[in-house]
């Protein structure tokens, strides 16, 4: 199959990939560069666990065709630590235990800091909606929505 | 043209063939490249093409990416009519978090916060969402209540369709092939017009409707006033109720009124069966939910004016 040669920024490295026009983010993100936090699942938007920031703002990678990665910054939750030092989100959802099997996780916390910097103080009617692409099918949605909270006050505190 | 329809099957190349993917820099290419290939389809945010062609019911020889005419199709402004113009590439997120949309239309704001999921509205276009065709969707209604009309650019020229012309039936619109969406303009709405959007979904409470329901009036002393009603998703295609609407207009709100228009909604329509559900358990909920939303509209409040 044809390959399109796409340069963009990820996670802030200058970087190239070949993809075929039919692929889409997470596929080529996990094919190219090995990046698996990002995994598809409903594979029609649903469920969230394809999550990729392109440009600032969070798609569903498997609904967003790779080639439109082509000049834009793209950010997995790879990385989000920085330093060494986890993202204030990733480490409210450890202190929280806001998990069982880890797979919704990356999506979960990619949409949280989505979330944040919208809206530093979210009520818990206004996090249930903004995450409600989010599909958790162990049910950790209480600890989900206490880290989300947690990690609102970490932020905070740091400014 | 249909999306799934005759030409595009004809069309179809055969399995394995590789889709090709170009980014036109000109509107007049972009209509170019689509004009000189039946199968060739053009991609906005992608969100509902994707699905299509991950299961098998379209499969394009090309994707023409629209995405590099953002700066002439995109973005909210006022044109010389004092209408909101909304340009066909701007991302149902950026109507979302418009203040100029928030203010002309609240009830569309209203909706966007219930289409699909905040990373679908990222990606997914205005012009993506009404091409499409597809009648669950939940801004045509609202558009076609407000008097909408479209404007689309192709190989013949350009033109106005109003959005009571758009759809012709199911995942079919008006748009001739090669005919591409570049702007909508929405009037303005008179000074205390009061409007509500009901989204009712059968299965769970972020699935697709099962029937959406969009109206707007305004009051005159104690009698109402310019009432506009539209019903979606139940049918092929969302769809003005002229009938209910004239039952309405000049007559005092009351519970009788609004019972006997339900009434008459749930039997002006050809409900179609589907995972919403079938025509008869539709036609309830239609006469349900006419008369829920209508009574909604009473209590919502009124737009001022400037």
């Amino acid at each position: 199959m044809e390959q399109l040669r796409i340069r963009f920024l990820l996670n802030g490295e200058e970087v190239e990939a070949g993809v075929a026009p039919v692929e889409n983010l997470v596929q080529a993100l996990r094919r190219c560069f090995h990046l698996y936090g990002g995994r598809e699942s409903c594979g029609q938007g649903i469920c969230g666990t394809c999550t990729v920031i392109v440009n600032g703002r969070a798609v569903s990678g498997c609904l967003y065709l790779a080639v439109l990665a082509e000049g834009t910054e793209v950010v997995t939750v790879e990385g989000l630590s920085a330093g060494g030092r986890l993202h204030p989100v990733q480490e409210a959802f450890i202190s929280c235990s806001a998990f069982q099997c880890g797979f919704c996780t990356p999506g979960m916390i990619l949409m949280s800091t989505q979330l944040l910097e919208e809206n530093p103080d979210p009520t818990d009617q206004q996090i249930r909606h903004y995450l409600s692409g989010n599909l958790c099918r162990c049910g950790a949605y209480p600890e989900i929505l206490q880290a989300v909270k947690t990690a609102a006050q970490a932020l905070a505190s740091q400014k | 043209m249909s999306i799934l329809g005759r030409s595009a099957r004809r069309a179809n190349p055969p399995e394995g063939v590789p889709l090709d993917y170009i980014e036109p820099a000109t509107l007049g290419v972009a209509v170019e490249l689509l004009a000189s290939d039946e199968a060739a389809r053009p991609l906005g945010g992608g969100t509902a093409l994707m699905l299509l062609m991950r299961y098998g019911f379209l499969r394009p020889s090309r994707l023409v990416g629209l995405r590099r005419l953002a700066s002439d199709l995109g973005g909210i402004s006022v044109n010389d009519r004092h209408e909101l113009r909304l340009g066909a590439l701007t991302t149902l997120r950026d109507l979302e978090l418009s203040r100029q949309v928030a203010r002309s239309a609240p009830v569309l704001v209203e909706a966007l916060h219930i289409v699909g999921n905040v990373r679908v509205r990222n990606a997914a276009t205005l012009g993506g969402h009404l091409a499409h065709g597809d009648p669950h969707q939940d801004l045509p209604p609202i558009l076609l209540a407000m008097g909408a009309r479209a404007h689309a650019v192709g190989p013949r020229g350009s033109r106005w369709i109003p959005l009571d012309q758009l759809n012709l039936g199911y995942y079919q619109t008006a748009l001739e092939p090669a005919e591409l969406l570049t702007e909508l303009a929405l009037p303005v709405q008179p000074e205390g017009t009061q409007g509500s959007y009901t989204k009712f979904t059968a299965v769970s409470a972020e699935d697709w409707p099962a029937l959406g329901v969009a109206v707007f009036f305004r009051r005159d002393q104690d009698r109402l006033a310019g009432v506009r009603l539209a019903l979606s998703a139940a049918m092929d295609r969302p769809q003005r109720l002229a009938g209910v609407e004239a039952m309405l207009d000049g007559e005092r709100p009351s519970e009788s009124l609004f019972q006997a228009a339900a009434e008459t909604a749930s039997s002006a329509v050809e409900p179609m069966a589907d995972g919403g559900g079938s025509t008869a358990y539709k036609r309830e909920m239609i006469r349900v939910h006419v008369r829920r939303a209508l009574e909604k509209t009473m209590r919502a409040p009124a737009l001022r004016s400037g």
